[in-house]
């Protein structure tokens, strides 16, 4: 299960938003600042909240430190969120197929 | 408010949908056995397979909160950790129906449910799910 430092984290927009932006596959800095219209130091503050909570990993590409998302801390909710919306998918589909078979 | 949202095409009229939503019978056949009655204020009970390791004994109970015939339903839905709200509602489309399911009000209290709203804001994305499933799927304990 997640720690604390997991709900600090997603707790600022900008920092969900960042999460967002990186389950595209790793950027940098540079590549993140972009969208947001923000400062790079005001991004990189906001990756340091998220390494620290264990979200993010920076890994160094050349001469840039490029950062990915590492989803575990979320795993449970991304199970059961997945969970959930594939029982209804599931039971919609079961609906169709039933009201099709009484048609 | 975290929502799931999910709808499906069906090509039966409103009346015909809402009868198989609203039919113990028929309910049991497309979602679980029950002992539903279309009555606001009744409690009743989905019976489905256990899942222990979510402290899940395999009884959801419910209890009809909104009944709008042919149009919307709307019921609790306790079960495990879960303490939430299904909707179902109906829209003419054509000669058919626009059924729209949502599963909304997730527990603020427990850690889990509180990070899926903090992460999802007012709903469910589904894209940010299947990409952190994705992702997950390459490191799952086996």
């Amino acid at each position: 299960m997640a720690g604390p430092d997991v709900f600090d984290a997603i707790a600022s927009p900008v920092r969900r938003a960042l999460l967002d932006e990186l389950t595209g596959g790793a950027r940098s800095v540079h590549d993140l600042a972009a969208p947001f219209q923000m400062s790079r130091p005001a991004v990189s503050q906001h990756l340091r909240v998220l390494r620290a909570a264990g979200l993010v990993a920076e890994e160094r590409v050349g001469r840039e430190r490029h950062y990915r998302l590492d989803a575990r801390p979320l795993r449970a909710v991304a199970d059961w969120a997945a969970h959930y919306e594939q029982f209804w998918q599931r039971h919609a589909r079961m609906l169709r197929d039933l009201l099709e078979e009484d048609s | 408010m975290a929502s799931i949202e999910v709808d499906e095409f069906l090509s039966q009229p409103p009346g015909r949908v809402w009868q198989a939503l609203t039919d113990s019978a028929l309910l049991a056949r497309w979602l679980m056995p029950n002992d539903f009655k279309p009555v606001i204020g009744h409690a009743f009970t989905f019976r489905t397979e256990p899942v222990p390791e979510h402290g899940f004994d395999g009884v959801v109970h419910c209890q009809v909160l909104e009944l709008e015939p042919p149009r919307l339903m709307r019921f609790s839905w306790r079960g495990g950790d879960l303490d939430t709200v299904v909707s179902w509602s109906l829209a003419p489309e054509g000669t058919g129906t626009r059924l729209l399911i949502t599963h909304d009000g997730f527990d603020d209290t427990d850690p889990a449910q509180r990070m899926v709203m903090g992460i999802l804001g007012g709903g469910w994305r589904g894209h940010l799910i299947r990409q952190l499933s994705i992702l997950l799927a390459g490191d799952q304990p086996t």
